[in-house]
């Protein structure tokens, strides 16, 4: 499991910059973002390679942060991989909350990022059926 | 413990008995003192000697803030300069501001009128307070300190503007006792938090007043601070703080009242609410000397009650307030004091009791916005219990108002806190 921080925002002008700003200004590395809006508000999630730094930065900058677990995913680079990957989460009955990706992973095949009702049983499915799932230390590469 | 048994403890008849004789002194003395109010009681043919006790009460005529100022800024005084020892004025928020003034006299009695407040609250000689009102024209400081240095309490005057400083001097003085606005209180809470100072203060009591709050703000407060807080109300108009302040029954307000006559009227009819139903809240100071006021319209909105208190204390109480008659949003129709918003936020218990309120008028329909901080312990990572969160607000205002809400949630310290009275409401409405 990796670990990703989710950040409420309003939805405005400027309000994804104050965030990346603070973690520019701390030398924060981002690993991989995604942004999910509503008309009124969005909530951003991200992962970082100092998670806990990153999040003790933001909420002293005023911001609502919750740091939660997600599930990461090696997916080799060919049609339909994600697919069976989400086939299988599916035949065990657990919904998917949403996934994003972390693309740049110098020359290491990208990470698929996905959140379940079930991310334990998720994991031990996946880690089953021969996928390779990264640890928070794999993330930071 | 109750600093003056033999004034907060009578019964009603002897209360009866002395407001009368002291309403008809008064009465005898602004008649031949205070011009404003000789010829109002000329117009309702009426002389200094119709009034002989409490019943004749009602047919004193009324007072308004606007009669203040009208005859800013001296016009209602009752003695001559040389015995004024002190002035203070109201902010002015809403108008031209108006001068009160005091003698000796009158200053002795505002401190009685504080340190009987403060002794309820179980503040004694030993205590030291933090008045964290405003020192100036604001009654807010002054009134506080000097009732505090009548007790015997270590007073450390901090006054306004500086909340490091002041958490500071909580810390190293080991203060046991601060009097601010609850907002600033709730304000200080959160700072010390963040500084994880909490457990390092020795604060057990907190006098509280000059805005209105609530009985679950007060709890708020309470919980987060591990101490005991107190409501206090005045108006300087009156006196300033100290005309009234709850025990720790908390069951409403007990008012002096061998110093002041409360009534509640209907704000429309003005006819005598009954007891225990709310409407305006009404003064008539009988031991005043500099500026004595009859029935003077404070706009609050409380009921009254005359019942004895479980403390051992006879006064009459008034309830927590209401929300202010002009403070009231007419929205579609509909009457709506912030308040009530506070009270329903804080009783659902899932969000911050930081909130404003934006009125705004779109294609000639009123439309009421509130925005509400999302709070780091109710922030969910996931859109759909936000969104359930906004509905659940939605709902209960709706419930609680009467009247549709559109709630947006953002983010956390950006609703502007207040070191002084918090402000809640925007009003966009432009009604030309």
């Amino acid at each position: 499991m990796i670990r990703q921080l989710s950040i409420f925002i309003q939805n405005e002008i400027g309000s994804v910059a104050r965030v990346t700003a603070i973690l520019k200004n701390n030398n924060i590395n981002l690993r991989a973002i995604a942004s999910f809006d509503t008309p009124q508000f969005a909530i951003l999630r991200m992962v970082v390679d100092q998670p806990e730094k990153a999040k003790t930065l933001l909420i002293d900058s005023g911001f609502a942060v919750t740091m939660s677990e997600a599930i990461a995913v090696e997916l080799e680079d060919k049609p339909g991989v994600l697919h069976d990957l989400l086939q299988v989460i599916a035949d065990a009955g657990i919904g998917v909350n949403y996934i994003y990706s972390i693309v740049f992973r110098n020359g290491k095949v990208p990470l698929i990022i996905i959140n379940t009702d079930n991310l334990d049983k998720s994991k031990e499915l996946l880690l089953e059926k021969g996928y390779a799932v990264a640890e928070q230390g794999d993330v930071g590469l | 413990m109750i600093w003056n048994e033999t004034k907060e403890c009578m019964s009603r008849d002897e209360i009866l008995n002395m407001q009368g004789a002291r309403l008809k002194k008064t009465v005898s003395r602004v008649y031949h003192n205070v011009e404003f109010y000789r010829k109002k009681m000329q117009q309702l043919g009426l002389e200094p000697s119709d009034i002989k006790g409490m019943e004749d009460l009602d047919k004193l005529p009324f007072t308004t803030k606007e009669d203040l100022r009208d005859n800013y800024p001296f016009g209602l005084f009752a003695v001559p300069q040389s015995e004024v020892v002190r002035v203070h004025a109201s902010s002015g928020t809403t108008g031209k501001a108006t001068v009160v003034g005091y003698t000796r006299r009158d200053i002795e009695i505002w401190q009685e009128c504080v340190t009987r407040v403060l002794a309820m609250a179980g503040i004694g000689a030993n205590d030291k307070i933090q008045v964290a009102y405003g020192y100036g024209l604001f009654t807010g400081g002054l009134g506080l300190h000097y009732g505090a240095e009548n007790l015997g309490a270590t007073v450390i005057p901090m006054s306004t503007g500086n909340t490091q400083r002041l958490i500071t001097m909580m810390e190293d003085l080991e203060a046991t006792a601060i009097a601010c606005t609850p907002s600033y209180l709730l304000h200080i809470a959160e700072t010390l938090a963040e500084a994880g100072k909490t457990d390092k203060i020795k604060l057990k009591a907190a006098i509280c007043g000059a805005e209105p709050w609530t009985e679950n703000m007060r709890k708020e407060i309470e919980a987060k601070l591990n101490l005991k807080a107190y409501d206090i109300y005045g108006l300087s108009e009156i006196l300033g703080p100290g005309v009234a302040a709850d025990c720790d029954a908390h069951q409403g307000l007990h008012v002096y009242e061998d110093h002041f006559i409360p009534e509640v009227i209907n704000p429309e009819t003005l006819a005598p609410c009954k007891e225990g139903e709310v409407g305006e809240l009404v003064f008539t100071t009988i031991t005043k000397e500099a500026l004595p006021l009859f029935r003077y319209r404070t706009k609050d909105l409380t009921s009254i009650t005359y019942e004895p208190c479980e403390c051992g204390r006879t006064l009459a109480r008034i309830s927590r307030f209401k929300g202010r008659s002009d403070d009231m949003l007419i929205i579609r129709g509909v009457n709506v004091f912030p308040s009530q918003v506070e009270a329903a936020l804080l009783e659902m218990g899932e969000t911050s009791p930081h909130y404003i309120l934006i009125v705004d008028r779109i294609n000639n329909l009123d439309v009421l916005e509130i925005q509400v901080e999302v709070e780091e312990r109710f922030f969910s990572d996931e859109i759909r219990i936000l969104e359930s969160l906004t509905k659940k607000i939605s709902h209960v205002l709706q419930t609680a108002l009467g009247l549709a809400v559109k709630v947006t949630l953002v983010e956390p310290k950006t609703i502007a806190r207040s070191e002084g009275k918090a402000k809640r409401v925007i009003d966009k409405r432009k009604l030309i």
